[in-house]
Formats: C-alpha cells, structure tokens, sequence
C-alpha cells in the first residue's frame, strides 16, 4: 500500500511539481512570450505570403505561365520540405553568407526590432514554409469561387488581376478562414522547432529547467501554456466551422 | 483605368458584323463558321436547341471566349484575330452581358454591385457613381433594395440587380444569355419587363432566350440556331409562324407544344 503510495507521489512530483514550476515560471514565461511573438509574427507574414503565392499561382495564359509554374514549383517543393530542414538551411547559408560579404548584415544577421537573430531566421523559415501550406488553403477557396464570377467580372471590364482584388479574393477569404487558422494552430506548435538553432522559446525554456532539475513539471508547464491558447483557438475554429455550415444550408453564399 | 479607348458615339454602320466564326471546345465544335450581322438599335433573340452555340455565341462577342477562325466587327473595329488591335477593354467597353445564373457578387450590396464597375474600371468619382447606380437600380424597380446583398433578394430582383450592373457601364450592346431560364415561372415577367423597357429605348440587344413569347413581342429578328450555325433569320412573325426549314419547323414544335 505504502509502495503505491510512493508511486502515486513520485509520478506526481514528476510531472506536477508545483514548487518547480513556481520557482521557474518567470523563465518559461518569457519563452512562451517569445513562441508568442514567433506565432504572430511568422503567422502574419505565411498569411500575406499565402495569398501572393496562390494570386501568381492562378495567372491565366501562357504569359502567365512565367509567374506561375514558379509559384507552383515553389509551393510543392516547400510543402515537401521539413520545417525542421529549412530553419537549420537559412540559419547556417544566411550566417555564412554574411560572414563571406555575400549578403549585407542588416538581412544575414538580422536583429530587427531587437530581437535576435535566431528569431528572424525561424520567422523567414516558418514563412516560406507556412506560406506554401496557406498557398494551397487560399487556392481552395478561390477554386471554390463559381466560375461565373469571374466571367461577371471580366464581362464588366476588369482585368484578371482586378477581378481577382474586388471580387475573387475577398469571397475566397471568407470561405478559408476556418482552414488557415487550423494552418495557424500548427504553426505555433511547430516554432517550437526554432530551438534547435538556438532560440529559447517555450520548448527549449522548459528544457533547460527539466535538464537542471531532472523534473518533467516545466515541460508540462510549457505545455499547459500551449493548451491556454490554442484550445480557445480550436474552439473559436468549431465556432467559425458550425456558422458556415449553418449558412450554406440557409442558403446563404459564403 | 485610363488606357480604356473614348467611345465612338458617331458610328452608324451595323453594330456587329460576325464573319465565319468558329470555336472549339477540345474536339467539340461549337460554332461552325457561324454569319450574322446586327444593327444599331435592333432586338434580335437568338432560339436554338441547347448544345447549339448559343451561349458560346455571345461569349465569343464579348471575347470571355474568344473565336479561333473569323472575323467579328465591333462598330467597324475588328475585335478577333491579329486584327484586334484595340485589345479587350474596346470590347468589354462597349458590350455589356447578363447571365443565366445572374452571376451577382454576394460579397456586395445592390448598390456596390452596380457601382464597382464604373469605380474600378472606369475610375469614376464615387459619388457619382452611387448616384447612377440608385437611378439605375430605380429603373430596373429596385429603389427599395439597394443596400441588400444578392442573398436576401429572389432570382428575379437579382437578375434585375444584374441588368442595372451591365447597363451601369453605358454599354452599346447588351448580350442575355437565358436570363430567365434559372427563375421561377412567377419571376420570369418582372425581368422580360426590364428588358422591353430597354428594348424600346432603343438598346442594341442579342437574347438568346428559350421565351418565344417575348421573341414574338420584342424582338425585331429571330435567328434560329443549330449545330454552330444560323438556320433561319427574320422577323419574328415569318420565322415563328411560318418557317422554312425543317430543324427550325421541328424545334418549334417541341417548344410549342406545351
């Protein structure tokens, strides 16, 4: 009785040490503070670079072709990438580069806004890569445009790229949101990746306490503070998913 | 956009010359050397079996799909092949369309609807806009609704929203391709009124309409279509009433006879 006893404590020091967790709040926060600022950041850099990558993808006609056999070779071959791959790959070229003259200092070692630069280079690789995930979601959506949209808009005057800014586009958002932010859910869990270039982040915060320590509790901290923001995310998204399901069987073109 | 081409009011010829058009569709031939020419001012309603041409006739017009062989004059001005030189905005300039499916933008009220083509293509000041819009809208009987979105209203006020859209761009031709064919029976009138309404001030209109009764009323031609080319034209009342052909004595027939 007295050995289950002992197990039961054990397992819940491992995992649930309060005192640990108190004592090392202040450092995991400030790592989660920078998963945060990562999480937004790359976030809204992968939503703009989404867009502009699906617009070039659907430039019609054999000129358009220019623009978009690059697009699309760039999507495919970021989605089929490891994140982990890219952040390692701008983290040792950009560095390198800088250090040899090729590429000016303001961009190879990038400290903007005073962040490090291991930031930057897990903002640039979240971006490239999350910008060819959300390609593909935006691409849905404007392929889930009626044709006769663009035919009504063309027939009005405007030009592709026209019809594509007032009428294709702003309809195709609304109908992805719901699947960009499933895409934003992921992303914030994957900056976690950027602590192996060296940025102290959640992750990597908590880790350095569990090395300390030999105690789990920091990385359960860290994955509490995970849980505090992207349930209510999950749930916002369940939200957004009902209402357009609602909409369409009213009949309501979303 | 500036680069849009002054509008010729002074030209008197025929409005639309198509010279042995034809266009594909992968191996499918959809217009086969297809003649017609359309003057200032005339209604002509378009009548055929469905697959034969019809829609791809005016689409070819407005170059949403463009012919592969022929010639089609635009007030003089050859709008196909090398000899289009004036490029697509002459065209869409000039040729205002409507849909079956009304094609509305749902993202837009009535008003914005009507509007966004002057504003964004013609670069026009948005009051001004706004203004043409309510009178436009106030003349296809939709005063009431202007701040609506395309889902709040029926099938007949939208396809009335996208007459004003076209007519908002002061088109010289209006292309109707089956306008009345998604809508409810009790819907149908409210929109042919619009379009007679038109008719008799004087607009230059191309209906490809399944509505004999409106052919019969309104149109100042009737071209019978089949297979890619036209079959039969004239007035309504010798190609309704009295046809030459066979194919144009049997598709009446079928339409006739319910």
């Amino acid at each position: 009785m007295q050995a289950l006893w002992d197990s039961i404590q054990a397992i819940q020091d491992e995992f649930f040490n309060f005192k640990l967790m108190f004592d090392n709040f202040d450092a995991v926060i400030a790592g989660f503070w920078f998963t945060l600022q990562l999480s937004i950041v790359a976030g809204a850099l992968s939503l703009i670079w989404g867009l502009i990558l699906a617009v070039l993808r659907q430039t019609p006609g054999r000129a358009g072709g220019l623009l978009r056999i690059p697009a699309i070779a760039y999507i495919n071959a970021l989605r089929g990438v490891p994140l982990l791959l890219v952040i390692l790959i701008i983290f040792t070229s950009l560095g390198q580069l800088t250090s040899e003259g090729a590429v000016p200092e303001f961009i190879g070692i990038p400290t903007w806004g005073g962040r490090p630069d291991v930031f930057w280079y897990g903002v640039i690789a979240i971006t490239l890569t999350y910008g060819a995930y959300m390609a593909e979601v935006y691409r849905a959506g404007i392929e889930a445009v009626p044709g006769g949209q663009m035919e009504a808009a063309r027939s009005l005057g405007m030009s592709h790229m026209q019809a594509m800014r007032y009428v294709i586009v702003p309809q195709a958002v609304r109908k992805v949101i719901p699947p960009l932010l499933n895409d934003f859910i992921a992303l914030m869990k994957d900056t976690a990746l950027v602590s192996v270039i060296g940025l102290v982040e959640v992750v990597q915060a908590a880790r350095d306490v569990q090395r300390e320590s030999l105690n789990s509790s920091a990385l359960m901290l860290a994955a509490i503070l995970f849980l505090l923001v992207t349930i209510p995310l999950a749930m916002l998204l369940d939200r957004l998913i009902k209402r357009q399901q609602a909409q369409v069987s009213r009949g309501v073109t979303i | 956009m500036s680069t849009v081409p002054e509008v010729d009011q002074t030209w008197s010829g025929p409005m639309l010359q198509l010279q042995g058009v034809e266009k594909s569709f992968g191996d499918l031939r959809v217009l086969d050397g297809l003649d017609l020419e359309i003057d200032k001012g005339e209604v002509v309603c378009v009548l055929g079996p469905s697959g034969s041409g019809k829609s791809t006739l005016l689409r070819c017009i407005n170059l949403l799909a463009p012919p592969e062989k022929g010639t089609i004059l635009l007030e003089g001005t050859q709008i196909t092949g090398e000899g289009n030189a004036e490029g697509v905005d002459f065209v869409r300039r000039r040729v205002g369309m409507v849909f079956q499916q009304f094609n509305l933008f749902p993202h837009k009220s009535a008003l914005e609807n009507v509007t966004i083509g002057p504003r964004r293509v013609l670069d026009r000041d948005e009051a001004a806009c706004d203004e043409r819009g309510e009178e436009l809208l106030t003349r296809v009987g939709m005063s009431e609704k202007i701040t609506e979105y395309p889902d709040r209203l029926s099938g007949g006020q939208q396809q009335r929203v996208a007459i004003a859209r076209a007519l908002a761009m002061d088109p010289h031709v209006m292309l109707f391709d089956e306008v009345t064919s998604a809508l409810d029976p009790e819907l149908v009138k409210e929109v042919l009124d619009v379009m007679r309404e038109l008719a008799s001030e004087g607009m230059t209109m191309i209906v490809v309409t399944h509505e004999i009764g409106f052919a019969r009323d309104v149109a100042d031609r009737v071209v019978f279509m089949d297979d890619g080319v036209v079959v039969e034209e004239g007035p309504p009342a010798d190609v309704l009433e009295n046809p030459q052909q066979e194919r144009t004595k049997q598709f009446l027939g079928l339409v006739l006879e319910h």
